[in-house]
């Protein structure tokens, strides 16, 4: 296959299997962590599957050579998970405030860009505040605090990325095998067979969430040139970035891009376009699309939530999938941090918009 | 007899409302009902009515049923106080 033609194909068939799983399995990581303070863990067993799948499939992948990624004259080498820096400022700050975002979008970094698919515009308007949350930090007025709070950087050794691995100088495998022996009690408390009356079962959903999240990783590095897989934040930014100033910025370190229709799109950015295609597909063979629009404070409460969750994603190096899932099964230290304050923002933001109203 | 050709208690309309404010509004909703009364909840979000307000309702153990509309696109879920 040409290759412009299979780094198109490849990445709209990632997003919209992704948008479609999503959909079908009314997965939400805003609402694992929130249930929580309810003492409802249905959601968030979810999310522990589909993490630990990730975790042991992108790994896998990455020790069998599966992966490949561009060197510097754009050949293709044997690649690795793309492994964020720790940045401790930035990655508490920004994981926190992106946290408290998205309960007031009403969704987090994935569900907000599915639920487009479902026709609220309500996250229309979310995802066009996410961008410009994201573009004030990444290039505007919010810029010099951005550059600020990543200055600190924390390394191990000579110039190592922090991972859980690397700072107890273990085999990671041993920590893989750590964390899937902690999960297993927890998913195993509810019955993972047990067949749902209605849709997915929540088992189903995080292995497939999952399974997705693997098959990203192996395509954006095989078409795409690098093994970022799955993530909202950079994403999102080149997409609107190609589409209004013809160019995604994307770092070739991190992805590739490729020229159409005269812009310069990422692999990621095309990806993350096929999302609410993917969702819209799934919800329309359960007639559940309808075009609808929230009271007037909701939608704009619904504003403010998505520029502040593209500030804090920004500023912590990605959401919930790009850190929660993606960057935490490559356990590099900087994700497990963020997404570690990502739950705190989102339980702080709950307690005042959610239980407090609640107790009048 | 079903619970949807019993005349509800009360009536709530959380169409187009945002994730979780049809769980949410819910939830305030049937703490003001007293037992053995019904609400009948119009709700347009998939996730909501088909996830988590059926799963607070079975936690609660309250009735429970849901009707899809497929031609208006939502659905209309009836909650009875157990």
């Amino acid at each position: 296959m040409d290759s412009t033609l299979a780094f198109v194909v490849s990445g709209l068939l990632v997003g919209g299997a992704l948008g479609f799983v999503l959909q079908r399995g009314r997965f939400c990581v805003n609402s694992a962590y929130r249930e929580v303070l309810f003492k409802d863990y249905t959601m968030l067993r979810a999310y522990v599957i589909a993490v630990v799948v990730t975790i042991i499939g992108a790994n896998l992948f990455e020790d069998m050579g599966w992966l490949r990624q561009a060197d510097e004259t754009g050949a293709m080498v044997a690649g690795t998970l793309y492994r964020q820096s720790f940045v401790p400022w930035a990655n508490i700050i920004g994981g926190y405030i992106f946290g408290m975002g998205i309960v007031l979008a009403g969704g987090c970094g994935s569900g907000i860009l599915y639920r487009v698919g479902e026709g609220n515009l309500a996250y229309v308007v979310a995802v066009f505040g996410f961008f410009f949350g994201i573009a004030m930090t990444n290039f505007g007025i919010l810029k010099p605090v951005f550059e600020t709070l990543t200055s600190y950087q924390v390394f191990v050794g000579e110039e190592e990325v922090p991972t859980l691995y690397n700072i107890i100088g273990v085999n990671k495998w041993i920590i893989i095998a750590v964390i899937t022996a902690a999960a297993i009690p927890f998913v195993f408390k509810d019955n993972p067979f047990q067949k749902a009356k209605k849709g997915y079962s929540w088992s189903l959903v995080g292995l497939l969430v999952g399974i997705v999240a693997v098959a990203a990783f192996w395509a954006s590095s095989y078409f795409g040139g690098n093994a970022r897989g799955l993530s909202f934040t950079g994403p999102l930014r080149e997409l609107f970035l190609a589409v209004t100033m013809g160019d995604s910025k994307a770092r070739p370190a991190l992805i590739q891009s490729k020229s159409l229709l005269g812009a310069n799109f990422s692999w990621s950015s095309l990806y993350v376009l096929a999302v609410p295609f993917g969702a819209y597909l799934s919800g329309k063979l359960l007639n559940e699309v309808k075009l609808k629009v929230p009271p007037a404070d909701e939608l704009f409460k619904v504003l403010l939530g998505g520029i502040i969750m593209g500030i804090g994603a920004q500023i912590a190096g990605g959401c919930n999938i790009g850190q929660g899932l993606t960057g935490v099964s490559t356990l590099a230290v900087s994700s497990w941090v963020a997404n570690s304050f990502t739950i705190l923002g989102n339980w702080t933001m709950v307690y005042f918009l959610l239980i407090r109203p609640m107790k009048d | 007899m079903a619970l949807k050709d019993s005349a509800p208690d009360q009536t709530l309309d959380t169409l187009g409302r945002v994730c979780p404010y049809p769980l949410l509004l819910t939830k305030k909703a049937l703490e003001k009902l007293g037992s053995g009364q019904m609400l009948k909840v119009l709700c347009d979000a998939p996730a909501s009515a088909e996830d988590s307000i059926p799963r607070y309702c079975e936690k609660n153990k309250f009735s429970f049923e849901s009707v899809k509309l497929d031609d208006k696109g939502y659905w209309e879920l009836y909650i009875k106080k157990g």
